[in-house]
């Protein structure tokens, strides 16, 4: 099966190959971490008391949430330079990419939050510790067990999803795949090396999973 | 000590506490029963604020609590509390459950918290669960660690919420013991509970109340011997009889 399989152009273009995962693992890294950034002050918009912070912060998970992450890349891509604000491919897709799993990630947190019982939160107020107080020593701490295996799983969803901005032309692994595939005709050849970039990436991931949940959850067996 | 005047509460159309007048005294241990929804646990979790109230007068440790611009973290600070369903933090050990508040409302020193807290483990009969996280704890040591975590901010008042009632029947007698020799130390003590043994022991009055209401208070011995109305006389032949 694999004699008609061309090794030898895989290797000459692993340069571009290596190029494009690179990218990829940084659009990913950086995107991951700003949506971190985004998504925990949307699940406090959204936790607010306030009635206008939690209407935003509903109203932008819920869009986001409700339209597809295509739409949304292409919304940025040509709809930002009509408003006169003109930024690089690679931007567009991270801020994209930023704002998507932003809204998910609001949501992971705002369940991990909700499920510390309300009791705790009752004994914290009783000793007279305040809103931070309890935030940082009784609540977060209980959240985090909770909260990190389905925020590794968003992690894994946004590096995949990031093989969208090969349609605005960003030159990541996916699209280095097309490129490829346009210049000598061998799509088996090009997109088996970049399933398999990708499993390497997801590896790595899955290590960090496994290592952040030895650290951060506060104890195995509870 | 705590003074309610004419208090009075309602959840949406529900009146939930009627007219309290109460008046407790530095010193004292009061015992308040009453059926299940009669407002018993809901008065206790105002004189910490737990609940609020929408008119009356409620006066604790001098502070104004129909005053809704107090300081609550010093007002709580004060003010011990014991849940029936203890809210231990599952992730911190025993002596880590008890010197979280004093840590970082009284802000002592880290060493010095440490002392406080083996001091009241030990003071509960669990000195050598220090290190042991709630979920390794019986119901009765967690409740004892729950009273080690109020005692250890020094306060003013503990309150109980029907601190027995989740427990096993052989783990009851063990809170109970504790909180005999708090009242022996003279603390001032509010009690939610159905054990009518303790009441008559150690309350210096028992309130009684019924759909919000505060229907008698008495001495022990009066109450539970000749109480003074039928429904509190039903309420008793009920928990004594079951």
């Amino acid at each position: 099966m694999l004699e008609g399989f061309n090794f030898r152009i895989i290797w000459e273009y692993m340069p571009l190959f290596l190029e494009g995962l690179r990218n990829t693992f940084l659009i990913s890294i950086l995107s991951i971490f700003l949506a971190l950034i985004v998504g925990v002050i949307a699940c406090g918009g959204r936790l607010s008391r306030w009635k206008f912070l939690r209407g935003i912060s509903i109203i932008y998970i819920e869009s986001i949430r409700s339209t597809p992450l295509l739409v949304q890349i292409y919304f940025f891509y040509f709809g930002l330079p009509t408003l006169g604000i003109r930024i690089p491919e690679i931007q567009t897709g991270i801020l994209a990419l930023m704002l998507n799993s932003g809204a998910y990630i609001a949501e992971i947190v705002r369940a991990g939050i909700t499920s510390v019982p309300n009791g705790q939160i009752e004994a914290g107020m009783s000793s007279g510790l305040n809103y931070f107080q309890r935030m940082r020593f009784i609540i977060l701490p209980q959240a985090i067990g909770v909260t990190v295996p389905p925020l590794l799983g968003q992690a894994i969803v946004l590096v995949k999803d990031s093989a969208l901005l090969s349609l605005i032309s960003v030159m990541e692994l996916t699209r280095c795949g097309q490129v490829l595939t346009s210049e000598r005709f061998m799509p088996t050849e090009a997109f088996f090396t970049v399933a398999f970039l990708y499993l390497c990436i997801y590896f790595c991931l899955k290590y960090l999973a496994d290592w952040s949940q030895k650290r951060l959850i506060f104890k195995e067996t509870y | 000590m705590i003074k309610f005047k004419d208090v009075n509460k309602w959840f949406g159309s529900l009146h939930v506490l009627q007219n309290i007048n109460v008046h407790v005294k530095p010193g004292e241990v009061v015992v308040i029963c009453g059926p299940s929804g009669s407002g018993k646990s809901t008065l206790i979790r105002c004189i910490n604020r737990l609940e609020k109230f929408q008119d009356g007068e409620l006066h604790v440790d001098g502070m104004p609590l129909h005053n809704y611009s107090i300081n609550l973290t010093k007002l709580r600070a004060e003010i011990g509390f014991v849940f029936q369903q203890f809210h231990l933090y599952p992730h911190m050990t025993a002596l880590e459950n008890v010197t979280l508040a004093p840590i970082h409302v009284r802000k002592i020193k880290k060493k010095e918290a440490k002392e406080i807290g083996m001091e009241k483990l030990v003071r509960v009969g669990l000195g050598d669960k220090a290190s042991s996280y709630p979920d390794q704890l019986s119901g009765g040591q967690q409740q004892r660690v729950a009273i080690a975590r109020g005692l250890a901010m020094s306060p003013k008042i503990l309150l109980f919420d029907e601190p027995t009632s989740a427990l096993d029947p052989e783990m009851i007698g063990e809170v109970l013991d504790v909180m005999i020799k708090l009242v022996d130390e003279g603390m001032t003590m509010c009690v939610v509970t159905h054990e009518m043994g303790f009441a008559r022991q150690v309350a210096h009055r028992v309130i009684f109340m019924d759909e919000g209401e505060i229907i008698e208070t008495e001495k022990p011995d009066q109450f539970f011997d000749n109480p003074q109305t039928e429904r509190a006389a039903l309420f008793i032949s009920k928990i004594l009889t079951h």
